[in-house]
């Protein structure tokens, strides 16, 4: 690779500072996915056990009335003096019964993933910040950002932004005024038993501002955190669920310059591992280069590649059948012959020897058997 | 993608986003169809060669409020900066719409931009100026029958 991408840095206004920074490597290793495992796994770790009630429908002292009594053998409700009496307990299918395979708290609610999976799927999620397609394909406004990945000078921040309508307005100045306002309008009642459960509402997901809390200090935190959609992370503590919610890599991030610049600390390289993960060496790209048609385009795969088999013609599909009698170019190729047959006038010549003598009395005399 | 990124191309794109994106619209009816919102996608199908957010070059075509035509494009030279990567040329409500399709067959087709999108990007202009077309009122209907008789014996 010549030289390293660089991303310019942008000021508060959303101009550009004239300041660079190399793109970090974990923009340029990874391949980002699509949905993966990794978050499905993680997705459920945040989960709280839940069950029916032990007891549910298990409540009576019935017992079966056995045979002989022309009615099913399933447990009745002892007793009389009510509708209860006689009736069938207990069974799934019975009025007032247990559920089917009654849900216990003890089912598998969280899944062990991989350290070495986690931190790979964090790293792809991250490249896939970096490419503005796959922000556009999760739903982000970002056509009036200056650059994606989306790096703010660490100055603005800093302590000096304390307050929630700074925090807005410098998110409108470096372009997201738009991803504010998607945000906004999508909040919708939520549908089904989720609204009693404190999850009233769903709305879309913001901008995830990540910030050095070394450089940065935490009070942008707070400026941030009532803005509807924004949420603010660590740059040492980036979370899968954060970066690719839903699954679906490509969150529109907002970085403060320090933060970006931590990158290469937090991540490392393909060769220098990380400082502050053990054992964590970015992983080396599967191929070289990811385009596709360039591949299949390039010199060296033509070169290699047979003539195809075959004649060039491609296949008739679906056709009206041609009639070949009436249809010249049809009966050409259904019969060779023809083009000589009619070149030639073999239909119109008459017989040459003329029309065939009668034959004489004496055959007629045998055929009639005189 | 960014020349300098090895790592992301369009395909690699599409292979991520074909599944699952905010453009695609998935129904049931019509076997399963799969339709596409994409300001950038001349017909509005779910595939990647008419994807816009996918493909470094894609060409849009959109009515405008006053009955115009705006025909959008992306320079394939910056797609890490949103801001500056799309340009749009607009058409009035009073322009030709022979010289829509000129403009539109050449900026697709002459320069090498997507020669294979320069049917379907005429196809759309077309569509939106017949879309544009004030509605002819339908006339009223003849009486007919026993009206059509009541209305005689009037006059």
């Amino acid at each position: 690779m010549a030289s390293r991408p660089t991303v310019s840095i942008a000021t508060a206004e959303g101009k550009a500072s004239g300041a660079t920074q190399a793109l970090p490597s974990v923009f340029l290793r990874a391949h980002p996915f699509g949905h993966c495992p990794v978050h499905a796994g993680m997705a459920k770790n945040k989960r709280q056990p839940y069950a029916v009630s032990e007891k549910a429908g298990e409540q009576t002292s019935a017992e079966s009335w056995g045979t002989g009594r022309a009615v099913a053998r399933i447990p009745r409700v002892s007793g009389g003096g009510t509708h209860r009496a006689g009736q069938a307990a207990f069974g799934n299918q019975c009025r007032s019964g247990r559920m089917f395979a009654p849900t216990k708290v003890w089912r598998k609610w969280h899944q062990k993933i991989n350290l070495n999976q986690k931190r790979f799927a964090t790293a792809s999620a991250l490249a896939a910040s970096s490419v503005p397609a796959l922000l556009f394909a999760r739903g982000h406004r970002v056509a009036k950002v200056p650059e994606v990945p989306l790096v703010v000078e660490s100055k603005t921040f800093g302590g000096a932004l304390t307050k929630t309508k700074a925090a807005i307005a410098l998110l409108q100045a470096i372009g997201a005024g738009d991803e504010l306002v998607k945000v906004q309008k999508s909040k919708k009642l939520r549908a089904g038993k989720g609204k009693l459960r404190n999850r009233r509402f769903r709305q879309r997901r913001g901008p995830l501002v990540v910030y050095n809390p070394e450089v940065d200090g935490k009070e942008l935190v707070k400026a941030f955190r009532n803005i509807p959609g924004v949420e603010t992370s660590s740059v040492f503590a980036l979370n899968l669920l954060q970066l690719a919610p839903g699954g679906h890599v490509g969150r529109f991030l907002v970085w403060t310059s320090s933060a970006f610049e931590a990158l290469d600390k937090v991540y490392g390289s393909t060769t220098t591992p990380s400082a502050l993960k053990k054992d964590f060496l970015l992983p080396s790209n599967s191929v070289a280069n990811a385009d596709l048609a360039r591949l299949i385009n390039s010199s060296e795969i033509q070169s290699v590649l047979r003539a195809p088999k075959g004649e060039a013609r491609t296949k008739r599909g679906v056709v009206q059948k041609k009639n070949p009698l009436r249809n010249k170019q049809v009966m050409l190729r259904l019969n060779p012959y023809a083009a000589a047959y009619s070149k030639q006038k073999l239909g119109q010549t008459k017989v040459e020897e003329g029309k065939p003598t009668r034959a004489g009395d004496a055959f007629n005399h045998v055929l009639s058997q005189e | 993608m960014a020349a300098e990124r090895t790592n992301v191309s369009n395909d690699l794109v599409w292979q991520i986003t074909r599944n699952q994106n905010s453009y695609l619209v998935r129904r049931n009816t019509g076997g399963g169809s799969q339709f596409s919102r994409d300001p950038l996608n001349l017909v509005n199908k779910h595939s990647f060669k008419y994807s816009g957010f996918a493909n470094t070059k894609a060409i849009g075509v959109q009515a405008t409020e006053n009955g115009g035509v705006a025909v959008t494009t992306k320079k394939a030279a910056n797609p890490n900066k949103p801001a500056q990567n799309q340009v749009t040329v607009t058409y009035g409500p009073n322009a030709s719409t022979r010289k829509i399709y000129k403009g539109v067959a050449d900026k697709t087709a002459q320069h090498g931009y997507r020669a294979d999108l320069r049917e379907e990007a005429v196809a759309r202009v077309s569509a939106v100026r017949r879309s544009q077309k004030a509605k002819k009122e339908t006339p009223a209907r003849k009486p007919r029958g026993s009206k059509a008789q009541a209305e005689e014996k009037a006059e």
